[in-house]
């Protein structure tokens, strides 16, 4: 029924256009100024090749950083999901209709607000001397415990904020995903004798795949956003022991010597080794959700 | 009786959940009524003489004041344009049939894909090099490409939701492509539009390494001021902190009904659908 409009075109060149303009002359830029050996003091600047790259591969704090990023990345995803399912499911099991909507909305909040506020309420509930978190373990064991300046305790401790902001949103996704699903598969399940939890894992769970793996991509995406939380809670510390890539590359860029060539080179290493794993990745997951 | 036992656990888990929400937000927001020595107790203090000192120094620092009225210009504009480019190409793509329907949608994901930090180094450079660094300009610009995505990305579903049928008894009786955009598309998916319009704004609001990276003084947003404010003296000050979390915390928190709510029709019709 249509007819021939240029509607489409209208819409979206201009759109893509400043989109395009957007995110290439940054990208692009960042490998150029990776190629140089510019200062923030000193805007004189030669190319020096790779020079920048050379020195990330010996620079010990910089692989320490993509330790520390890894290791961010596994500990935040997985723990998220792992608190994420489990709390779905007794939600869906075990209240009624009303309080669960009360309680979804309740669990949206840590989401909504600002990281920087998110990680200011966190450290001020775990301040060693009147954080209320830590209140418990210092009535215990009779002294003060700073868990965000033990090199042990520090990226466990800001993996809990984030947790606690992805966590609970994704606990409310989940259930309202079981809410849709249609109610026959599960209690034939039940006709069939299985207990609750085998009819969660065998039924309700894989009938979810596609949608529960979209959220462990988001997560993984998300997760590189990590900045704000650290910034705030422990600024990369105690030591080195919670700089994540994008934090070492800040402060490398502005903090302490305003080496921007040397950031941005890592910021260069950082785009492509994302883009490429996410594109892979989310071609797979495309798949899965297909089968 | 097991089972009797079991719905108990389970509702003492939902319980603690509910609880790590509660308690801390709870907790934030008291502290921001405390003076400095309610606050510094080895033990909790549950009653306290409240006062407003916290949040009366807050209001009157310049510092704060200028944060405030640079992130509402920053992320307020910054959302008129992503909605006011993004919301048109959204329609395009989820209607028109288009050869490049998938590289569009593709090429829009894969902008949250980019670190933001691997932007903003670039962009310091580049802003310096134009004389619009530390500028709300250079900062509505950079977040644009973040409204612009986002906005895209959650109007694309929302526009298939609007019943093609409307729009073709709009297009029997006489209209244009464009008057069915306007005058159908538009009035009709717009509950599930304010949604996605109003989580650009959330983020963007939110947003802290751009900001913290492209500013120094003039043009920092209030997350930057916030964080600043562990550097005000030697003792973190942490009445006059709290007081300021909860300014930065609240505009986001007024969306929560819309964002709840959307948050459900989208997660519902995409199963059925």
């Amino acid at each position: 029924m249509r007819i021939r409009t240029h509607l489409p075109f209208v819409f979206t060149a201009p759109t893509m256009a400043v989109l395009a303009v957007l995110a290439f002359v940054p990208t692009i830029d960042a490998v150029n100024i990776a190629l140089q050996n510019r200062e923030l003091s000193n805007p004189d600047s030669v190319y020096v090749g790779f020079a920048n790259f050379r020195m990330l591969f010996s620079d010990p704090r910089f692989l320490n950083s993509v330790w520390v990023s890894v290791e961010w990345e596994v500990i935040t995803v997985a723990a998220t999901m792992a608190v994420a399912i489990p709390l779905a499911i007794l939600m869906f099991e075990a209240t009624s209709p009303r309080a669960r909507n009360a309680l979804c909305v309740l669990f949206i909040v840590p989401a909504l607000l600002p990281r920087v506020s998110a990680a200011f309420v966190w450290r001020f509930a775990f301040h060693p001397l009147f954080g209320l978190a830590v209140y418990p373990l210092r009535l215990i064991t009779g002294h003060p415990i700073d868990l965000l300046a033990d090199p042990h305790t520090a990226m466990a401790t800001v993996a809990i904020v984030d947790v606690w902001q992805w966590g609970l949103l994704f606990a409310v996704i989940i259930v309202k995903l079981l809410e849709t699903l249609p109610r026959q598969p599960l209690e034939a399940a039940l006709l069939d004798h299985a207990r609750t939890w085998e009819v969660y894992a065998y039924v309700a769970l894989p009938m979810l795949r596609g949608a529960l793996i979209s959220l462990v991509f988001v997560k993984m995406v998300e997760s590189l956003r990590a900045f704000d939380l650290i910034y705030v809670m422990t600024r990369g510390g105690p030591g080195i022991s919670t700089e994540t890539l994008d934090m070492y590359a800040f402060s490398q860029g502005f903090i302490e010597s305003g080496r921007i060539s040397y950031a941005s080179s890592m910021a260069v290493l950082m785009m492509i080794a994302t883009t490429a794993a996410f594109t892979i990745l989310w071609r797979r997951v495309r798949r899965w959700q297909e089968v | 009786m097991a089972r009797g036992v079991s719905a108990f656990v389970a509702r003492a888990v939902i319980a603690v959940g509910a609880a790590s929400v509660v308690v801390p937000l709870l907790w934030t927001l008291l502290s921001g009524f405390k003076n400095r020595v309610d606050i510094v107790t080895p033990t909790p203090m549950l009653f306290f003489h409240p006062t407003l000192e916290n949040f009366l120094y807050v209001a009157e620092r310049e510092s704060v004041r200028t944060g405030l009225l640079n992130s509402i210009i920053v992320s307020g504009c910054s959302v008129l344009i992503g909605a006011a480019l993004g919301l048109p190409c959204a329609y395009a793509v989820a209607r028109y049939p288009m050869r490049f329907a998938h590289d569009i949608q593709f090429f829009v994901l894969s902008l949250r894909f980019l670190p933001p930090v691997a932007i903003a180094i670039p962009l310091i450079v580049i802003w310096l090099d134009v004389g619009l660094y530390d500028t709300r300009v250079a900062l509505v610009v950079t977040y644009s490409l973040l409204t612009l995505a986002t906005t895209i990305w959650l109007a694309i579903p929302a526009f298939k939701r609007v019943p093609a049928e409307i729009e073709e008894a709009a297009f029997v009786d006489g209209y244009g492509p464009y008057a069915i955009f306007f005058l159908i598309a538009l009035p009709v998916a717009w509950k599930s539009l304010i949604g996605a319009v109003v989580f650009s704004f959330v983020l963007v609001w939110n947003e802290f390494l751009i900001a913290l990276m492209l500013t120094t003084s003039d043009a920092k947003t209030l997350p930057v001021v916030a964080s600043e404010m562990t550097q005000l003296g030697r003792d973190v000050p942490w009445g006059i902190l709290n007081a300021s979390v909860i300014l930065l915390s609240l505009p986001p928190l007024l969306f929560l009904g819309v964002l709840s709510r959307f948050l459900s029709s989208a997660l519902k019709t995409r199963n059925q659908g």
